[in-house]
């Protein structure tokens, strides 16, 4: 049936420099925030932003995220019209099928999804940025401007500006100009990846850059280009708030610590917008009697009985007596054993951090880097071992005799 | 598993819950930071693979309503069978009592619905026992046994519930004596939990002979009465935690023993997960200054003041230099800043402003009812 607006999640990308934590699941499928996966924001905004129907675009490691997204339930996108749909690269008539070239290749491949709901407008989104927007008022500015294309940007302060996307726009806020992380930027609006299309200016521009053999099919690299030599009307929409692009740890990091800050402008407890999530079936967590838990979020399933200090700990995790654990993100069921100590580390799921073990360390005083240490899932790190800042484990580290 | 159907009894009345039942049934009182009591028999019964439940309601059943809804969260929302709500069809006509009398009286009320049961073996429990019960388990040795009627039962030494009946069994298990809400309770008897298994076609069969004959009991009528003469009656012997909670004095003692890891363990397993409905709060936010000591808290809630021995459930808000100990918070409650609670149960949505002082007592505590601004 004839959809208005289809939204499309890019969630296939390898997530390589989030390292150890996407050795076994794609970036989207990354937990944060104590209860949430990336994806789980882009997803509720969605729905909360009336659009029922979401194409997610897997390609790398897609088994976890398969799984977590079912059949839409949690986001209410179960219907039977429309709903989420895994749209994994498939083998194509005279066997032409590919992986995924590009995020514009990755649309391009499933045009038969989209025509299958002949929507007016297609929403691109991607699976690694942590916000809360609502797409219905960019879709208000891109109707009101007739644009065929409008581009979703925030303000960044100047210093920063080359290390985005930046549009150079006029009076009226129409994009006349685009620059891939430009040296001397001309304005500080930068593109947070997020993009409305008038389906049939979209369609056009997608087959023609199929045809293209010098094209890498990607949006900003030649899809966003094209349409402004073409002269089309592309416009930007102002989003104010709290937004993140969470690709590497330390800004992964980062973000979740922003949820103890209550002036991040992230807030999780407003009903009006509520972040979705398939969620565990746990009992409430349980804080010990010799427990100390300050400036942090925890979650149910979890038991408590050491010190707990500006940290995010996911469901069930355990920290055993006379464990501290700082500044750092443990993920679900990660167990902290007797006398551990975690500080500014992510441990990843289910893994184990033996009695006495060290992991991570303060950074050093006036240092840019936090030097986030990270463990990945399923592992142990052995009784006593001493894990150091910015590492990076991916297997069982053996313990050390005391 | 699916040759057993699932029979829960949500209809009674329990006065002493005073102002925790007014606005819903006991089935649907909330209980331990995140569930409600009708969670237990249900995950109990869904984790033992039965895929077709009846809950009999008779009166202020809305709240379990809302709960419940169609079973999606117990993955009971199916196109044939699944969960079914029986309200007293056509009960009133008959000229009934305006409350069933007893389980068989509920039985007979919902005779329609018992005559479609798809399964040869029915289990009824009550609603507002809590307990992770292996019915799994029960049910095979039930079929094993060649015993008519199987009943869940607990030894009188560890903490199960009171008022209600007492079996006294020889070595294999099988029921020798039995004592109904007796004054004194022998050595050695076990408890019954009020649990039993046994074959739709001989539920039916006790069903018209009560009806025929205005028994309305089931442990009067059945187990001591004409109607289950020369039944061979067994016991489960259940290990773990069971309790049932009539009274808001047992509803704090049973909720402050969730605090014992034991009985957690016992109660909350991830092989028999305890399955309820999910409400997407947002992890539960500890300030700097947050004192928790002993206490359970679910999700959603943000402390910034002291909490001990409390049971907090999701999404309350306790501020700076409040301190609420021994007490229980109901969803949403908020304690504003520099409040004290001692021994308080606080319902749904109470607002306990800046600076007011409660307190009750571990033998009677003060419950505060919902909505209600102090």
């Amino acid at each position: 049936m004839k959809k208005e607006c289809v939204a499309m999640l890019l969630a296939g990308g390898q997530g390589s420099r989030l390292k150890a934590l996407t050795s076994k699941v794609a970036k989207p499928a990354v937990p944060f925030g104590g209860k949430y996966r990336i994806i789980d924001f882009p997803l509720s905004n969605c729905i909360n932003s009336g659009i029922d129907t979401v194409g997610v675009l897997t390609q790398y490691k897609p088994m976890e995220l398969n799984a977590y997204l079912g059949i839409g339930a949690p986001w209410d996108l179960d219907r039977s019209d429309g709903g989420v749909h895994v749209l994994p690269p498939y083998v194509q008539e005279d066997e032409k099928g590919s992986w995924y070239k590009g995020t514009a290749n990755a649309i391009y491949q499933n045009l038969g999804f989209l025509e299958l709901y002949d929507p007016e407008y297609v929403l691109i989104l991607s699976g690694d940025h942590i916000y809360k927007q609502d797409y219905s008022k960019m879709l208000e500015r891109h109707k009101a401007m007739n644009a065929a294309c409008t581009i979703s940007v925030m303000e960044v302060p100047m210093e920063e500006a080359p290390r985005f996307g930046i549009m150079n726009v006029d009076k009226n806020d129409n994009i006349y100009e685009f620059e891939e992380k430009p040296r001397n930027p001309k304005s500080n609006l930068a593109s947070m990846g997020i993009y409305i299309f008038t389906w049939s200016k979209l369609r056009e521009y997608l087959i023609a850059d199929e045809n293209d053999p010098d094209s890498s099919n990607d949006f900003g690299k030649n899809i966003i280009p094209a349409m402004l030599g073409a002269g089309e009307i592309m416009t930007a929409y102002r989003f104010q708030g709290y937004w993140k692009d969470v690709g590497t740890i330390d800004s992964l990091w980062d973000a979740n610590m922003d949820l103890l800050d209550e002036d991040s402008g992230l807030d999780l407890y407003d009903t009006d917008w509520t972040i979705y999530a398939r969620s565990a079936i746990r009992p409430p967590q349980f804080i010990g009697p010799a427990a100390k838990m300050t400036h942090s979020l925890a979650t149910s399933g979890c038991e408590i009985w050491g010190e707990v200090e500006n940290s995010v700990l996911f469901h069930s995790v355990t920290v055993e007596p006379g464990a501290q654990v700082r500044y750092s993100i443990l993920m679900p069921g990660a167990v902290v054993k007797k006398g551990a100590v975690v500080e500014y580390a992510i441990i990843a799921e289910n893994t184990v951090i033996g009695a006495g073990a060290h992991v991570g360390e303060p950074p050093a005083p006036n240092s840019e880097e936090k030097g986030i240490a990270v463990v990945a899932q399923d592992l142990v790190v052995g009784d006593g071992a001493v894990v150091p800042s910015k590492a990076m484990i991916t297997e069982n580290i053996k313990g050390v005799e005391a | 598993m699916n040759n057993l159907h699932g029979i829960i009894f949500a209809y009674g009345e329990t006065p002493d819950l005073r102002e925790l039942s007014q606005p819903r049934n006991s089935c649907s009182l909330p209980y331990g930071g995140r569930f409600r009591l009708i969670d237990f028999s249900l995950s109990s019964l869904v984790n033992a693979g039965v895929t077709d439940v009846g809950i009999i309601v008779h009166s202020s059943y809305q709240s379990l309503l809302d709960h419940v809804g169609a079973g999606k969260d117990w993955d009971l929302a199916r196109k044939r069978g699944g969960l079914r709500i029986l309200p007293p069809f056509g009960y009133a006509t008959k000229n009934r009592q305006s409350q069933y009398r007893g389980r068989m009286d509920a039985l007979a009320g919902v005779y329609s619905y018992l005559k479609t049961i798809r399964q040869d073996y029915v289990i009824l429990t009550d609603g507002d026992m809590v307990a992770n019960l292996p019915v799994e388990e029960a049910f095979e040795q039930h079929l094993q046994s060649g015993a008519d009627i199987t009943s869940f039962s607990v030894p009188s030494s560890i903490s199960a519930p009171t008022d209600t009946n007492y079996f006294q069994l020889d070595e294999e298990g099988w029921v020798t004596d039995i004592l109904v809400r007796p004054n004194s309770v022998p050595e050695g008897c076990s408890v019954s939990l009020g649990s039993y298994i046994l074959s739709k076609e001989l539920l039916m069969r006790l069903v018209d002979y009560c009806a025929a004959h205005d028994i309305y009991s089931f442990s009067e009528g059945v187990l001591l009465g004409d109607a289950g003469k020369g039944l061979k009656l067994r016991s489960y012997a259940f290990d773990g935690y069971a309790s049932s909670i009539k009274s808001v004095r047992s509803y704090y003692i049973r909720s402050m023993e969730l605090l014992d890891p034991t009985i957690r363990g016992s109660l909350f397993r991830s092989d028999r997960p305890i399955r309820t409905k999910e409400q997407d709060t947002p992890a539960t936010k500890f300030g700097t200054d947050a004192k928790v000591v002993n206490s359970l808290i679910a999700d959603g809630c943000v402390i910034e003041g002291t909490v001990i021995n409390s049971v907090v459930a999701r999404g309350v808000h306790v501020a700076k230099g409040a301190v609420v100990e021994n007490s229980i918070l109901l969803q949403h409650t908020d304690v504003q800043e520099g409040a004290t609670l001692k021994y308080t149960i606080s319902d749904k949505s109470v607002k306990i402003c800046a600076g007011r002082t409660l307190s009750g007592h571990e033998t009677y505590p003060l419950v505060i009812a919902k909505n209600e601004v102090v």
